[in-house]
């Protein structure tokens, strides 16, 4: 499986496939397959940060579910330091576009959540310690001084903020992002792209980044992978270089992210188009996608 | 005294929609705690909120202005003894209360319904777990459930005073049964409606069943569990002086049913004051408590923002 030479990858996709069983309904009595994900494979190195692009319904979220151990391929195997992922562990950290932050718990009792119990590696760390990481990272997202503060007091930008300084807290190897950013407004979204940048390069985590934008994708990561409309294939991965990111200079009008912009953008459009014609939509949690149903009960009708 | 506040109370309210900006800035130094307060705005906010006062607390001081002078001066000689104006009633209230029956009788009812009341909350609140947590369960029980929920305690006081007696069990057993339900249903519905987003943020941690459960779940649903609390401390009271009233020996509702059999009236109105004013101190206080477990949820219609 493994050619044996060179290190191994921190993250390994093998020939991911995921399906879905559609719920009998009324329109679909006898219920349907869905294929979310297809031979989907992709190497990730230590220390990388990697965005995935795709139109809607492409199996993003599901791709990221199997990272982080929520769920399991169908066939195929995913490798993390060269071990299959039998469920969620403390070496990775899935960060949610609607924050889900605890709303009955302060920002700092929300960072150290994970701090709570027994750790993979059997350690247990005091009130005192919890709450010093807490501060800690609470200061690392640039939220020193807001740790009282409840969910509900905060904006947008700044639960988004809480929720990576959480994930950051028990200091995994993998951060798992969906789409963090889409729920925010375009100047907190920018001025956070900055700022995960800038912790990326501290931290030197593997960062997996899911997201609906171009831009965001081209000048976040350092290869932008692009799927296809559903089911999803790796359609394939544009290697981005825009030299030093972490300057004050407006990389987003640099002649080079124009160019790997409407690299990614040709590569996407054929596939958005896709989609659209087709109707595809979000897939749930539960594995039902609303708009496959509806096909499915219009091509009846035709 | 409570005329002009009514017009002013408009007045401010039009302000801002008919952009008067006289009204405005006229509101805006009586609002603020800033240097430039005048002693007529001051006066002015201290009518205001002395009006407010009197009208809040109006209808409770007509009402009791009208049960003192109404049976003397409105209603025929007959009916006053029937109906014994407040000063009597208040007199009966001191008597019962210097002479230690009221604490007597307040003291069996209070702990019929505190015990009967424990242990629905606890059966309850831990029922409405599994329930909750096990659909097949939920499944199972749910249809008998609602039966039970639409039957109304005091329609099965017979039956349970048939089977337990008329002693302490049979009265803290329904008392349990009526405040059961509430709690049972509110728990149910606090555990389903916990975001499942949460669920998946504390799933990608790592987290195990228990854990998930102890962390995330309970303390999302404890906000609505206690709505389910504050909906059992009121029917348990109210349920308890209906089944003290049938057959007791003690306890507010045996106070008001044997006054008004030995014809002293004065006293029955006197434990029927008491039965009001605990159900409010009841209400009040597990509002209270209510209040204190839901502070974080002060924002969760504007959480989407």
């Amino acid at each position: 499986m493994t050619s044996g030479t060179g290190p191994i990858p921190k993250i390994s996709l093998q020939n991911i496939t995921k399906k879905f069983t559609v719920r009998p309904s009324k329109d679909n009595p006898e219920g349907a397959v869905l294929t979310a994900l297809d031979g989907i494979s992709l190497d990730v190195s230590a220390g990388e940060f990697i965005t995935l692009v795709g139109p809607s319904g492409s199996g993003k979220t599901t791709l990221l579910d199997l990272l982080a151990g929520l769920t399991k391929p169908d066939t195929g195997q995913v490798l993390v330091d060269g071990r299959e992922v039998a469920g969620p562990g403390r070496d990775r950290a899935v960060v949610f576009q609607q924050y889900a932050l605890f709303p009955w718990r302060t920002a700092a009792a929300n960072v150290s959540f994970g701090l709570e119990g027994v750790g993979s590696d059997g350690k247990r760390y005091s009130r005192r310690e919890r709450a010093g990481k807490a501060r800690e990272y609470l200061e690392l997202v640039g939220l020193g001084g807001f740790e009282d503060r409840y969910p509900h007091e905060l904006s947008g930008g700044m639960k988004q903020r809480v929720a990576i300084a959480r994930s950051l807290a028990y200091e995994p190897d993998i951060l798992l992002m969906d789409e963090p950013f889409a729920a925010l407004d375009a100047q907190t979204r920018e001025q956070l792209q900055t700022e995960l940048l800038r912790i990326w390069a501290t931290t030197g985590k593997t960062i997996i980044f899911i997201t609906h934008g171009i831009d965001e994708a081209v000048y976040l990561g350092q290869r932008v992978a692009v799927l296809s409309s559903r089911p999803g294939r790796l359609k394939e991965i544009v290697d981005i270089d825009l030299g030093d990111r972490s300057g004050d200079e407006d990389v987003r009008s640099d002649p080079a992210f124009v160019e790997h912009r409407h690299k990614v953008w040709s590569l996407l459009h054929d596939e958005v188009r896709r989609a659209q014609e087709a109707g595809h939509a979000k897939i749930q949690p539960d594995g039902t996608a609303p708009d496959e149903t509806r096909t499915i009960a219009t091509g009846k009708a035709a | 005294m409570s005329t002009p506040t009514l017009t002013q109370e408009t007045q401010t309210q039009a302000g801002p929609a008919a952009a008067a900006g006289e009204a405005t800035t006229e509101r805006n130094p009586a609002l603020s705690p800033g240097p430039g307060k005048t002693p007529a705005a001051t006066l002015r906010r201290y009518a205001l909120q002395g009006g407010r006062a009197v009208w809040g607390a109006g209808a409770i001081i007509l009402f009791l202005l009208l049960w003192e002078l109404g049976p003397t001066y409105l209603a025929p000689a007959s009916t006053r003894v029937f109906l014994p104006p407040l000063h009597e009633v208040l007199e009966a209230l001191g008597t019962l209360i210097g002479n230690g029956q009221l604490q007597n009788h307040l003291a069996a009812s209070l702990s019929r319904s505190a015990s009967g009341f424990g242990i629905a909350v606890v059966t309850a609140v831990a029922l409405g777990l599994l329930v909750a947590w096990y659909g097949a369960l939920d499944r199972f029980l749910n249809p008998l459930l609602e039966v039970f929920r639409n039957t109304a305690a005091l329609a099965l006081l017979p039956v349970f005073t048939l089977l337990l007696g008329i002693g302490e069990t049979s009265k803290i057993s329904i008392v349990a049964y009526a405040a059961f339900f509430p709690v049972l249903l509110n728990t149910i519905a606090g555990v389903r409606t916990v975001d499942p987003l949460l669920i998946r943020a504390a799933r990608s941690l790592g987290l195990s069943n228990f854990q998930l459960f102890q962390k995330v779940i309970l303390p999302s649903a404890v906000p609505t569990i206690f709505t389910g609390i504050r909906m059992a401390g009121t029917s348990s009271i109210l349920v308890l002086i209906a089944a003290e009233m049938v057959g007791a020996k003690a306890g507010l509702g045996y106070l008001i049913v044997n006054s008004q059999m030995s014809f002293l009236i004065p006293d029955m109105y006197a434990g029927i004051l008491t039965v009001s004013l605990l159900g409010l101190l009841v209400n009040y206080l597990l509002v209270g408590v209510e209040r204190h477990f839901s502070r974080w949820r002060t924002a969760v219609g504007s959480r989407t923002a």
